[in-house]
């Protein structure tokens, strides 16, 4: 296949997907009887400044979150337990860098480690439960949800400071926080800073997974098991290993706007950003830049949903029926490209050897 | 093909002409013909992988064929989907039953064909007539989980005849019985003959198709290869058609054995899950440049032998030493590492990433060695080029190291795996049948390859189904019954019958 | 298998993404199924923006809609809505303050403590825009300096409690009472705290069933958009023995109410925030012993009133007990015969007699 043709293989299912996706959502706006111009009107306006650095904050955190869920899914390891682990990942480090028993930026350094341990070890337990009893990740990652809630929850109450109706771990000493960036000059909203932990980690992702044998062997397992087995792939430490990974990257995801904005966890604390990571890696099917494309995609979305609730009376539950859309509509028009793909790879393969196949065939 | 074309004969339940069916990379079958007169056990017998299924696919419309054309009681048929099969009367009693357990026997019949009966007395009635008709002594209210599998069976014959079904293909039916079962189901039919319904039996198992069928077509390699009546044969005779002995032989050369021992197997012992033995008190011995031959009926512990000793699965007693190691506790890499190269007997499952390109096939099994990997990182410059490089030394054809391996053709695929499993210079081969599946030309580079490495020394332990490639090849062979080694053969001496006989176990009756 | 696997991780996501947005239930009466768009007045022009769920949830946020349909009708006022989505952070909840402020709302009401953090920050930034928050601590947010712009609107939910206490132990035949709660946080616990008060007031030996529907403050779904569990846990403390149980625990309230009306007669359910009553179907009514009220719509309404009037609070409002902010409901009549000594307990607590806990005994 020439390159020119790969390349056009590769923007055509995306395109085809939020063509489907764009098709869609119009009818069911006009549908529930809302305002489809409207919605596209504001849809293709340009996001002021404050509202691009929301995006981008976003976009980080999502990363994260698709990452973490990325790991487990290249190696068909499905870790919906995401949620669960940066649950108690963020908690952790909130409750260390309360304590602030290091000072300053060593304080921080120290919560983010402990939050990547924690979110490993948290995730690690499926990795032991599959491997040891056989009990599928999906039910045990589900479960550990639960459970990370209700620790986190039983936790807070216990060692919390309350504030009128909220309880919350206490505040982080201003020496430990990580401030903004101020990318579009003067917008009240800032960059927080610890977003670049998402940039590292898609880099480290990448690298990890093209450049070494723990990346080939995590993606040999991924395509075939059996085929990882007869190669020496040892599957079970595999399974454990990436559950960690998986975890302690999940960990991150609540750093940045633990540092940058909160400064502790609380009521406020964001929910569904676990879930959200397994809709972002399902739409860049686990490659790093398609997260990082996927989570955009979603930010974007998340935002824009706002302005559209107040300035064109869409409901929110609008936008999220979108994104679900939009990620059944990629998955459809990937798996329609990949069947195409491999069809016309196949046909290329046989012309190749067209002459003598036939031949032998009749032999 | 002695019996084909006897004139069109609307007596022909089902006339078969020239069907070929294939897939990318694969030729499953052609030029398959073959007759079945009204009112006969016509059996098919195959060694896996000869064809059988996506023959019978074929027939039940579950798949297209390229070419060729059926017959079916002398009206040519074109089936899209099964329920166009079922139209014309053709049923399929598949391996794995298909029913639903927490549903009685009369609501799994009715299933799916509530129109014919309904679903009540009607239906209830039917379902009793046939039952009594043919002696399956089923009761439709049982719950189906409280059957035993012989019973189970005749529901799912059961289901088949609810439906019209003239035309009866059973897919290995009796894998899954006991003897005492398969007699009764033997019986029921008979009497299903008897009420004039053509059955269709796939096997392997040749005394069971001896005694039940009226003629038994043979398929070997995608294509039928004779059309014999079971008084005219004798299972070994049948065991040779199977497995082939007229095709061109491979050349046996001087011997290259040597008195060092490379692979040592002692008292090795595998139980499966249920903790019944398949495999007990193995002993082997296989010295560089020896070919070790392990003939036997499929499903004897050859897959089992194999696992054991790539590592692959953990033997429940025995000992194994590689040289002068002792590798009993080795880990898969670590035998691989150490020299044992490995071609599977199911490529698509344990020798390919399918959906890899072949440069990263070329780093499977290989992900500590060179020239792909140095020190924990890819060298994918390395991997391609040795790709490349294998690509020309064994003949791949393919476009380049980029194609996706399940692009490849079946026998391109088993020579690129050849050729990656010969790279890194093993001691010693694991070959489970590495020509199966594979074309003609394919095949005789492989052999080639295989002969080639045991002048270099290899030592190399072949399984296979062809008996012809076991006896040119090997320089000892084993013959593997039930789990364990029955009988050691020379190949200079021995003739495909010593071994069909041993390999039926018609050798321990004397 | 791995095609499969796929297919069911994108359906599983889909459900866990999607989940709750087929909650509206837009059954709370004809006159607010337009929102604000039949509001064409020259009044205050206010920005209402609801938590997750919004209007239609037959409880707090319809509640506060009452109160802006109020401020439309008698002071023109005019509106627009905003409601959150699930899963949201800080910078979302102030991006869509930020936003009504921009559109020139004024004031701006935020539904829910969950806006105090944004509100904080965004009030800061439009000092000219008045923020108020329901049930809100962001006066504790701010700094040093409290900011003229921002409110908190909070309301003495223990006292209130602490009434349908009193009712909940003078109707008790079995002297066995339940309360459920939604999540096991701050705010619901002053419900709970009143309500324990209220009930030992009468009469100490009264056993009281409590049940969170769940222990993770964060998880609003489980503990109030949850009406299985919710009668679950009532059953539970039926099967106790209770006989009279006190719910809030916002929708999942409903199915309180459904477990005791299957329960029969002589059990009793009370309602929280609106009179219950109201919005019960039929059957229930006649269960529904009586409702403490939280007057949210006296809240909003007289929020929007101080704004146009010139006059809009600062620092913390708390509506409570003597300025009718908070009360119990007498519809259907159950609670005529003791009525004089609610009533006097109420009298109690307005004098200062009775100080009543904000937060549970243990």
């Amino acid at each position: 296949m020439n390159p020119a043709k790969r390349i056009g293989l590769a923007v055509a299912a995306p395109v085809l997907a939020f063509a489907i996706a764009g098709i869609f959502a119009s009818a069911l706006l006009a549908v529930t009887g809302n305002d489809v111009a409207g919605f596209w009107d504001t849809m293709l306006t340009w996001p002021e400044n404050r509202q691009l650095v929301n995006i981008l904050n976003q976009t980080g955190i999502l990363y994260l979150s698709g990452l973490a869920a990325a790991i487990g899914f290249r190696m068909n390891l499905f870790n919906i337990g995401v949620e669960g682990q940066y649950r108690i990942g963020t908690f952790v480090a909130a409750v260390v860098a309360g304590e602030a028993w290091l000072p300053g930026k060593a304080n921080t350094l120290l919560a983010i480690v402990l939050a990547m341990v924690a979110g490993a070890l948290w995730a690690g337990i499926a990795g032991l439960l599959r491997v040891t009893r056989g009990v599928s990740e999906v039910i045990s990652t589900i479960m550990l949800n639960s459970i990370a809630g209700l620790l986190v929850g039983y936790l807070v109450a216990k060692v919390g400071v309350t504030t009128g109706v909220s309880t919350g771990t206490k505040t982080i000493p201003e020496e430990s926080w990580v401030g903004g960036i101020q990318i579009f000059g003067d917008t009240p909203t800032e960059l927080y800073g610890l977003v670049l932990l998402a940039i590292v980690a898609g880099v480290a992702f990448h690298v990890m997974l093209n450049n070494t044998t723990f990346g080939f062997n995590l993606r040999a397992t991924g395509r075939s098991e059996s085929a990882a087995v007869a190669a020496g792939v040892d599957v079970k430490r595999m399974v454990v290993t990436s559950m960690l990974l998986s975890g302690a990257v999940a960990g991150l995801i609540g750093m940045p706007v633990l540092f940058g904005q909160a400064h502790n966890y609380g009521t406020s604390f964001q929910l569904g950003i676990g879930f959200a990571g397994i809709a972002v890696a399902l739409l860049g099917r686990n490659h790093p830049v398609g997260i990082a494309l996927g989570a955009l995609v979603f930010s974007f979305l998340a935002e824009q949903g706002n302005v559209l609730n107040i300035l064109v009376g869409v409901s929110p539950d609008i936008v999220a029926v979108t994104q679900g859309i939009i990620l059944l509509a990629v998955v459809i028009a990937y798996e329609f490209v990949r069947r195409y793909r491999l069809r016309l790879e196949q046909s290329s393969v046989a012309e190749q050897v067209a002459g003598p196949a036939t031949e032998e065939a009749k032999a | 093909m002695t019996s084909l074309a006897p004139a069109p004969s609307t007596t022909d339940a089902v006339r078969v002409t020239g069907i070929g069916k294939r897939f990318p990379g694969v030729i499953a079958n052609h030029d398959i013909s073959f007759t079945i007169p009204a009112g006969t056990i016509h059996a098919i017998v195959g060694e896996n992988g000869a064809g059988k299924s996506t023959l019978m696919k074929i027939l039940y419309g579950v798949q297209k064929p390229d070419e060729g054309s059926i017959e079916v009681q002398g009206e040519k048929v074109s089936f899209s989907t099964p329920s166009d099969a079922i139209a014309r009367g053709i049923g399929m009693v598949f391996q794995h039953f298909q029913l639903a357990d927490n549903l009685t026997v009369l609501e799994n019949v009715v299933l799916g064909a509530e129109k014919l009966h309904g679903i009540g007395g009607d239906a209830r009635a039917k379902i009793e007539e046939i039952s009594s008709q043919y002696g399956f002594g089923l009761d439709p209210d049982e719950l189906v989980e409280t059957l035993g599998v012989g019973e189970r069976q005749r529901v799912e014959i059961l289901k088949v005849l609810y439906r019209g079904a003239r035309i009866v293909i059973l897919d290995e039916p009796t894998a899954v019985l006991v003897p005492q079962e398969v007699d009764a189901l033997f019986d029921n039919l008979r009497e299903l003959k008897a009420e004039g319904h053509t059955l269709i039996f796939i096997s392997h198992k040749l005394d069971e198709v001896l005694k039940i069928a009226d003629d038994i077509t043979v398929i070997r390699r995608g294509t039928t290869v004779d059309t014999v009546k079971p008084a005219d044969v004798t299972s070994r005779k049948l065991a040779e058609l199977m497995v082939g002995s007229e095709l061109p032989s491979p050349s046996t050369e001087e011997s290259t054995v040597t008195d060092r021992v490379e692979l040592e197997v002692r008292g090795l012992e595998v139980v499966d899950a249920a903790g019944r033995p398949v495999l007990s008190d193995i002993d082997l011995t296989i010295h560089r440049g020896e070919v070790l031959g392990i003939a036997g009926v499929e499903g004897n512990g050859q897959t089992e032998l194999v696992e054991a000793i790539v590592g692959m699965l953990h033997p429940s007693a025995g000992t194994m030493r590689l040289g002068d190691q002792d590798i009993s506790s080795w880990h898969t890499r670590k035998r691989r590492e150490n020299g044992i190269g490995f071609i599977p007997e199911d490529r698509h499952r344990h020798g390919l990433l399918l959906e890899a390109p072949l440069w990263e096939n070329r780093i499977l099994g290989h992900q500590t060695r060179p020239p792909s990997v140095k020190g924990g990182w890819l060298n994918r410059r390395g991997a391609r080029e040795d790709t490349e490089r294998i690509i020309s030394q064994y003949d791949v054809r393919t476009p380049g190291p980029d194609t996706t391996a399940g692009a490849l053709s079946g026998g391109n695929q088993q020579k690129f795996i050849v050729g990656r499993e010969m790279s890194s210079e093993p001691v010693l081969l694991i070959a489970s049948h590495p020509t199966r599946g594979v074309d003609v030309g394919a095949q005789a580079q492989i052999w080639d390859h295989i002969r080639e490495a045991r002048r270099n020394g290899l030592a190399v332990l072949l399984i296979s189904a062809d008996l012809d490639e076991l006896i040119g090849l090997s320089d000892t062979i084993e013959v593997i019954l039930r789990g364990r080694l029955v009988g050691t053969f020379d190949p200079q001496t021995v003739t495909p019958q010593d071994l069909g006989s041993a390999m039926t176990g018609a050798g321990e009756e004397k | 298998m791995r095609r499969f696997s796929k297919i069911a991780a994108v359906a599983l996501v889909a459900s866990l993404t999607l989940a709750g947005c087929g909650n509206d239930d837009n059954s709370s009466g004809s006159d607010s199924a337009e929102g604000c768009k039949g509001a064409s007045g020259d009044g205050p022009k206010v920005g209402l923006a609801y938590d997750v769920g919004g209007r239609g949830d037959r409880s707090f946020n319809d509640s506060a809609w009452e109160g802006m349909q109020k401020a439309i009708d008698d002071l023109g006022a005019t509106c627009t809505e905003a409601k959150a989505a699930a899963g949201e952070n800080d910078t979302q909840r102030e991006e869509r303050l930020r936003t009504l402020a921009e559109q020139g709302f004024d004031p701006v009401v935020a539904i829910g403590f969950i806006y105090s953090p944004a509100a904080a920050k965004v009030a800061a930034e439009f000092p000219d825009t008045h923020f108020s928050v329901i049930d809100g601590y962001s006066q504790f947010l701010v700094g040093e300096k409290p900011l003229d712009n921002l409110v908190d609107l909070t309301f003495a939910e223990e006292q209130g409690s602490y009434l349908v206490g009193v009712a909940a132990a003078l109707t008790t035949k079995a002297k066995h009472v339940g309360f459920v709660g939604g999540t096991h946080g701050d705010l619901i616990k002053k419900f709970e705290a009143g309500y324990e008060a209220g009930v030992k007031s009468v009469d100490p030996s009264i056993k009281i069933e409590v049940k969170y529907l769940t222990e993770d403050p964060n998880d609003g779904k489980v503990g109030f958009e949850n009406p299985s569990g919710g009668k679950l846990a009532a059953e539970g403390q039926l099967d106790k023995g209770a006989d009279v149980i006190y719910h809030a625990a916002g929708k999942s309230g409903n199915g309180v109410f459904e477990a005791v009306e299957a329960a029969g007669d002589g059990i009793w359910a009370i309602g929280v925030d609106s009179d219950q009553y109201q919005t019960a179907p039929a059957g229930q009514k006649e269960h529904i012993l009586t409702s403490m009220l939280k007057r949210i719509d006296t809240a909003v309404f007289e929020y929007v009133k101080a704004v146009g009037d010139g006059q809009a609070p600062s620092g913390n409002v708390t509506y409570d007990l003597a300025g009718d902010g908070v009360g119990y409901s007498t519809s259907g009549g159950f609670v005529d015969d003791i009525k004089d000594q609610i009533d006097a307990a109420a009298e109690k607590i307005k004098s200062g007699e009775v100080k009543v806990p904000t937060a549970p005994a243990n």
